[in-house]
């Protein structure tokens, strides 16, 4: 069954790696607005996010030829997405990650917040994250990586992802019990 | 996972909230692979043709080799068969004439210089022959070389045949005078 979701638009990549314009924008067509998204939340500029997905596209299929379906075509282009969009946040100087002890070693709180559940809070409280708690709290929740994913991606250790985690997870819940 | 990050993750569609202006992007994406060109995975590079075009030459080169070697041995054998007929005839026709040249040595009737006139010109003819021969090994299917040979033998067969029924005439005529008289 994975293996299945692996090859999921085997035809259109095939056709895409033989530089088929047809079938490189129907690949465009199915992902382009997921990752967009994807960058909208890293960067939180539509300019930067445009140039970013459209230069990830261009990339994608540059490189199609590399692509041995260890993942499926989606997480390997999201995979493009996000470095490029970590690499737009350092050319802009903009902390990827709190810049304060790492090694803080925070305990699990169990959280009660109602308001919490609320996803048009979290959103708000996403967006009011300072510099460097944004891109973990996205790449955990939402973009759904592991610590060694994101480790991989930020350039960090996997335990200071994990404790950069939590400090803004602890974060974003003052700002929601705040809004 | 807690409580909250399962709900957040169960709900990850709904932050999707951006719609990306999808003719302007493209736009922009073809016109760069378009600069750059098509990634074009070369034929010779892939792994199917590099078998196909390995099994291509070397069925080309096998039927070649086979074509030439079939082709040779084919010749070889009409020539082995031209060569083993012209030998045949040969052997006929050199053991006819070395029969009759032997006649001509040993019959009594004939003086020593006729005897050497007659085969002064018998040699005339084996020239002839030689250069036949020669022309014979170069093209086997030469039929008018062949035609040549076989005239040579007659003519020198029919000259030995004349000659001793000249001379077999001439006696028969000088032993009826001699029973006349």
């Amino acid at each position: 069954m994975e293996t299945n979701i692996r090859f999921t638009h085997q035809e259109l990549v095939e056709k895409s790696k033989l530089g088929d314009r047809n079938s490189q924008f129907q690949l465009y067509e199915q992902y382009v607005d997921a990752m967009y998204n994807v960058s909208m939340r890293m960067l939180g500029s539509k300019e930067d996010a445009e140039d970013t997905v459209q230069d990830s596209f261009v990339e994608a299929f540059k490189s199609l030829g590399n692509f041995r379906y260890e993942s499926t075509f989606g997480s390997w282009l999201k995979r493009i997405v996000i470095n490029k969009s970590i690499n737009h946040l350092k050319l802009k100087r903009i902390p990827l990650v709190p810049i304060i002890d790492h090694e803080y070693h925070l305990s699990e709180e169990p959280i009660e917040i109602a308001e919490a559940l609320d996803i048009e809070r979290v959103k708000i409280g996403i967006k009011k994250l300072p510099p460097g708690y944004r891109q973990i709290i996205q790449l955990y929740l939402i973009e759904g990586y592991d610590h060694e994913e994101i480790g991989e991606v930020l350039e960090i250790s996997k335990s200071t992802s994990k404790s950069q985690y939590h400090r803004a997870k602890k974060k974003l819940l003052e700002i929601i019990k705040e809004i | 996972m807690d409580h909250f990050e399962k709900h957040i993750r169960d709900n990850k569609a709904l932050f999707d909230e951006h719609k990306a202006d999808k003719s302007k992007m493209w736009a922009n994406i073809e016109m760069e692979l378009s600069t750059t060109g098509p990634k074009v995975v070369p034929l010779w590079k892939s792994p199917i043709f590099r078998v196909a075009a390995s099994l291509i030459l070397v069925f080309l080169l096998s039927t070649l080799i086979g074509i030439t070697v079939y082709g040779e041995y084919r010749s070889a054998g009409q020539n082995s068969v031209v060569s083993q007929e012209l030998q045949d005839i040969d052997m006929h026709y050199s053991s006819l004439v070395q029969h009759q040249v032997l006649m001509v040595k040993n019959h009594p009737d004939l003086s020593q210089e006729d005897k050497d006139e007659f085969l002064s010109f018998m040699d005339e003819l084996d020239e002839e022959y030689g250069v036949l021969k020669l022309e014979m090994e170069k093209n086997l299917n030469n039929e008018r070389v062949l035609e040549a040979i076989i005239g040579n033998y007659k003519k020198r067969i029919e000259l030995i045949e004349n000659l001793l029924r000249q001379i077999n005439d001439s006696k028969m005529i000088n032993d009826d005078y001699g029973y006349t008289l």
